[in-house]
Formats: C-alpha cells, structure tokens, sequence
C-alpha cells in the first residue's frame, strides 16, 4: 500500500468520523439516567444575600430601634441560608422534609436559626383520597400578596411573597372527585389542628383541637373555594375566594373572610391599651394581566378589617415619641420597652393597616435577553398615601443560578405606614444556587 | 356554451381530487399518529441562545382524552418538582414550598424561549381547531386551520402533513391577521413501540426571537390511561408519585 493511498484512507476515514460526530450531534435523545425515577429525593439552595439599609433617622421606629446608639445613616447587613428538603417514598406512603437554617451577621452582631418548615407522612390509599400528618402548609387563597382567607397559614411577606414559609401541625385529609359537565372537579379538605402547650404554641394560649375545612369547586371554569375554622382557640371564621381566566391573558381574582367576635387591641397616645370587638369582613379583589409583549400585570386592593385605623397608628407612633423624649429626658427606657412589645405584636406586622393597593409589573426577557425578567412593584396604603417601591433585576440564565438585585424605597409623610419606618431604602443582592 | 361546460368540467375535475379529503377526518389521523389520546411521555425542552449556549428541561407529561393533560419539571434542580395542569382551556401553574397553584395563560411560557405553555401542553390539534382547507403540495397535504374559540393560543393555523405517513413535516402559528408567530418543524421519526412512530423531535424557531431556537426531544410516549383526579389542582404537588 502506497504512502498516497494509505494517507488518502486515512483522511477518508477521518472525515467520515468528522461528519459521523456532526451527524450524531443533530441526533438528539434523552439518556435514561435523566428520566429513571428514584424512590427518594434530595435537594434544595443555597443562598448569600447582602444588602444594606439606608436608615429614616427622624421616623418612629428608628428611634424605638436606636435609640441608644450612635446614629447611622446606613447599616450593612449579611445573610446566608441553606433550605434543604427530603422525600422518600414507599408504596402509598411518602415522608417529607424541609429546614431552612439562616445566618446573619448586622448591626446587632451574629444569629442562626434552623427551622422545620414542613415534615409529614403522607399516606396516597387512592388517586382521590390523601392523608397527611406532621408540619405543613396550606396556602389557602387566591391572592398574589395577601390571603385574608389563609386562616391557618402564616402570613406573607408582601415584599416577596414567594418565600417559603413555616407550617404548622396538623392532620389533613383530602378527598377529591371529577365530573364531566359544568362542574368539572370538586374536592374537600378537611383539617385537625391541635393548639396545646407543645404543639402550635405559638398561635396562642388556648389548650383545644381546632377544625378547619375547604370545599373547591371548578364550576364553569371558575375556581371557587368555601373555608371555615372553628374550635375554640380562634373565634369562628369564614372564608370564599375565587378565580377566572376572563379571557387568554386576563385573571380576576378575589377572597372574602368573615372573623365573628374579632378583638383588635390597640394603644393611646399613652401607652394604655384598649380594645374593640366586632365581626370583622375583610376582602382582596385582584387581576392579573399579560400584555401581546409578555409583560405582566398584577394588581389587588386589599381591605383587611383586622387592621388598625389611622387614628390609631398615629396614636402608636405617639406613644413612641413619646418613650423616646421619656429617654432623652431622664434615661428611662420603660416606655419604649412597653411600645417595643407591641411593635413584635400586631404593629410590627408588614402591612399593619386597613386598605392597601398592590401593583406589580413585570416585563419577560425584554430586549431579546432571555431569562431575564425586570419587575417593579408598588405598596400604597390608600389611608396615609405611603408607599413602598420596588424594582428588581432577575436572571436565571445560568441553570439552577438565580440572580436578584431589589431595591426597596420607602416614601410617605409623618404618622404614615411606610414614612414611620426605621430604613429609607433597602438594596440587596440575592445569588441563589439550586442542588 | 360547449366551451364553457369543458372548462367548468376542468375545474371539476382538477378540484374533485382537493374536496375528496375530510379535512376534519384527516386532522384526527394526524392526531392519532402524533400520540394516543391518552398517553405518558417523558421530554426534554433545550432552549439554544445566538450565542450556542443551552438551558435543558426534562419534563413528565401526561395527557387524558381530548382535554387533560399535567407537566411535571424533573430537572433542573431549580425547577424540579414545578407542575402546570390544564382542563381544557384553564391552565394553573405550581412551583413547590411557594404557595397554591396560580392560574395562567396558554401565551405565556414557564420556561422561556420559544415554546409557550400550548405548545408544551399542546392537546389534539382537532379539539381546538376546524380545517377551513386542505391542499395538496407535493408530498404533503397543508391544512389551513382556524381556532375553534378565542381561548385557542393561535388563532391560525398551516399545517404540513406527510401524505403516506399522516405525520406533521411542519407547523406555522399565526395571529388572526396572518402574522407568523412561530414555526414548528417536526424531526427524526421514531419507533416508540406500540405501534407509535412518530417525530422524536419538535424544533421551533420565530421571527419574535431571532436567533434563538427551541427544541422538544420526545421520549418513552406510552399509551396510558390515568383516572381524572389526576387532573386536578389537588394532585398537582404529586404528580411525581405516578411516574
């Protein structure tokens, strides 16, 4: 065989597992690896969160927090949290976990927390009957920043109100059933949920086992939910909420909650507490909106019932001002130790008022990036027209890494909800990696 | 007058052979031979950017009669464990530890890039669209397809369809005025046993997004039959446990 001839074969082969690989690369396939199923489940994120506070040196609540220190005009602050979930499953029967351990370094120096989110046993006997026992949540409501009728879930953090939360025990069991016709599903749940020294302390005092239930209805393509709870260690409470596509590319939404014999307390300018009961009537009303251009819209009023009156807030900031000058005058902390109590209470709340409008917009991969998606939102309390505003920066380009830079103005005068805040503005930098 | 009969019974004869395929009829094959009516399948959605760079999403899909079908992510990590469900024309979307499942658009896409919520959760082409015409071209048949509602994602249809095989070449998405949305070609066809052949493979470029291609890699496609409480938002948090 000649040089020539073998150098030619040689190219003739080479070129052949060239165009060989070229072609294998337009062969695409799914290993199998990728899709076998695995009896349990491990995973969960990663998070570094820094920000930084620029402080609102004349509002109440920065005088009630620093009081006793040098004033600032920014605090920093570092935050790092590792949530990670487990399941297992075997036959009918799963076991679920989740913790979420957080670490901050501030202003007031170090702290950790680990906390069970959710652990439960959940038992499957058929397609339409479930049973769970343990620690879980149950996101009720159909509203994107508050849920009135979310009786027996923690409340969210309107500023983002996609964190995972913490549950709490009970035992749950849900039956559901399809239909063809107008009303296409329905489903019950029903929950035990004990309130005792060691179980759900926290929620309140009372030694009783409460129950809860939801009945949902898809009706003529409107989801529709009936919620109660009673028992004892809450009064008596009733929810609706509902929810419709109007057309392709607009929701309505909606929650109404009725509270019998509701006790709001509050404080006078002087620290004296006082109280009212009545059956309160809260509500959300919302929609959803996506533009030809993919930009979305979501906007709610919320009416909580439960909420302080401005009077009353103004009066709550008084009596801070007033433990602060108390302070100034001869050193004693007692009052503000006394308003600090209550602002841990119902004051300390996100949004502690009576009527709020909610605006979020978001624009999908504008300008051709893809995954990135900027947003802005807006928080006004109709009352004192104080508001909160919040643009962001998403990108989630690079799998299972979640970037987010937020920013948080606070804007609103004396006695109002969002200008008597301790901080201005808040920047922070959220880099979130999924394993 | 004689004239005139021999270009009318042109026209006739040169049309008959047009108006002899039931449009309707012939959407239903393309459907049957796409998937089974009720079905399991496995997918891999691969978003490629101008630039070569990749985002992969594997998903289990299972699809009941004319209008249930539910998507459940299994990776990437970030994604794992999201679920979206549609009855018909409602569709719901569940990302786990957040909250209940929240209802969204056919337009919208929870994965980005090219396809959209229809195209991934895509039911029988004849449940959501009447054949206003079919021509012949070629070795194809093309089937002008109009929404049966405004629910539908895109009001207009072109559909390419092999004429031995009865399979999609090629799909155009168009608005109600006739502007393109997005192609769709269908590739690599596949034996998936049970008598299922079909493209393995969906790629999808759109004038909207320029220089950026989706593709849809099918796998496992099983006929399977699952109760009707499976398509429900009660079970969206596990749908895992019937995989």
């Amino acid at each position: 065989m000649g040089f020539y001839k073998l150098l030619f074969m040689s190219l003739t082969v080479l070129f052949g597992l060239l165009m060989s690989s070229v072609i294998f690369a337009e062969e695409y396939t799914i290993d199998s690896s990728e899709i076998d199923k695995k009896p349990y489940h491990l995973g969960g994120y990663a998070e570094l969160r820094p920000l930084t506070f620029g402080l609102n040196k004349d509002s109440a609540l920065y005088k009630l927090k620093f009081y006793n220190q040098k004033k600032h005009d920014n605090i920093y602050e570092f935050n790092g949290a590792l949530q990670l979930e487990g399941s297992l499953e075997y036959g009918m029967a799963r076991v679920y976990a989740r913790t979420n351990t957080t670490y901050q370094k501030g202003y007031l120096g170090e702290t950790q927390a680990t906390t069970l989110q959710e652990g439960y046993l959940s038992l499957k006997p058929a397609a339409s009957l479930k049973i769970d026992a343990g620690k879980k949540t149950l996101n009720w409501g159909k509203g994107y920043a508050w849920n009135p009728v979310a009786f027996l879930d923690r409340p969210k953090d309107p500023d983002d109100p996609e964190l995972s939360r913490e549950g709490y025990y009970m035992l749950t069991a849900d039956y559901v059933k399809s239909f063809q016709g107008p009303l296409k599903t329905f489903s019950l749940t029903t929950v035990l949920y004990p309130e005792y020294e060691y179980i759900n302390s926290t929620y309140a005092t009372s030694s009783r086992m409460n129950f809860a239930g939801k009945a949902y209805f898809l009706l003529y393509d409107t989801d529709i939910d009936f919620i109660l709870f009673t028992g004892g260690s809450k009064t008596t409470r009733y929810g609706f909420d509902f929810s419709r596509n109007i057309t392709t590319n607009l929701e309505v939404h909606g929650e109404f909650a009725w509270i019998d014999h509701f006790t709001r307390k509050f404080t006078d300018s002087s620290g004296n507490m006082l109280q009212t009961t009545y059956n309160a009537k809260s509500f959300l009303l919302g929609l959803r909106y996506l533009t030809e251009k993919e930009a979305t819209y979501i906007l709610e009023y919320y009416r909580n019932d439960t909420g302080f009156k401005t009077g009353e807030m103004k009066d709550y900031y008084a009596f801070i001002n007033r433990g602060y000058n108390s302070y100034l005058s001869s050193g004693s902390t007692m009052l503000l130790n006394k308003a600090a109590t209550l602002t841990t209470g119902s004051y300390g709340k996100p949004n502690p008022m009576r009527d709020y409008l909610y605006l979020r917009a978001s624009q999908k991969e504008p300008f051709d990036i893809l995954y990135f998606t900027p947003a802005i939102t807006f928080i006004t309390n109709i009352s004192d027209k104080s508001t909160s505003i919040s643009p962001e920066l998403v990108y989630t380009g690079i799998t299972n890494l979640e970037l987010r830079l937020k920013a948080i103005f606070l804007a609103g005068g004396r006695n109002s909800d969002f200008g008597e805040k301790q901080n201005a503005y808040k920047v922070e930098l959220r880099a979130r990696y999924y394993f | 007058m004689l004239k005139i009969i021999s270009i009318c019974a042109m026209i006739l004869a040169f049309a008959l052979p047009v108006y002899a395929i039931d449009g309707t009829q012939l959407l239903k094959e393309v459907d049957r031979n796409l998937n089974p009516e009720s079905y399991e399948s496995y997918r891999k959605l691969i978003n490629i950017e101008p630039n070569g760079s990749k985002k992969e999403y594997t998903l289990f899909t299972v699809k009941k009669g004319l209008d249930k079908m539910v998507l459940l992510f299994i990776a990437p990590a970030s994604e794992k464990g999201r679920s979206t469900l549609r009855l018909g024309d409602n569709m719901w979307f569940y990302i786990p530890n957040v909250g209940k499942p929240i209802r969204i658009t056919s337009l919208q896409s929870v994965v980005g890039g090219v396809f959209n919520n229809a195209d991934i959760l895509q039911l029988d082409y004849a449940a959501e669209y009447n054949v206003e015409k079919v021509e012949e071209k070629g070795k194809d048949y093309l089937l002008h397809l109009k929404a049966k509602t405004k629910t539908v994602a895109y009001d207009r249809i072109k559909l390419w369809a092999d004429k031995e095989k009865k399979l999609p070449v090629k799909i155009e998405c168009l608005t109600e005025a006739g502007m393109l949305i997005k192609t769709l070609y269908f590739k690599q066809v596949k034996d998936f046993g049970e008598g299922i052949v079909r493209p393995a493979v969906i790629e999808t470029d759109s004038p909207l997004y320029k220089g950026y291609k989706s593709l849809m890699i099918m796998a496992r496609i099983k006929a399977k039959e699952y109760k009707d409480e499976i398509f429900t938002l009660s079970f969206m948090s596990h749908i895992d446990s019937i995989r």
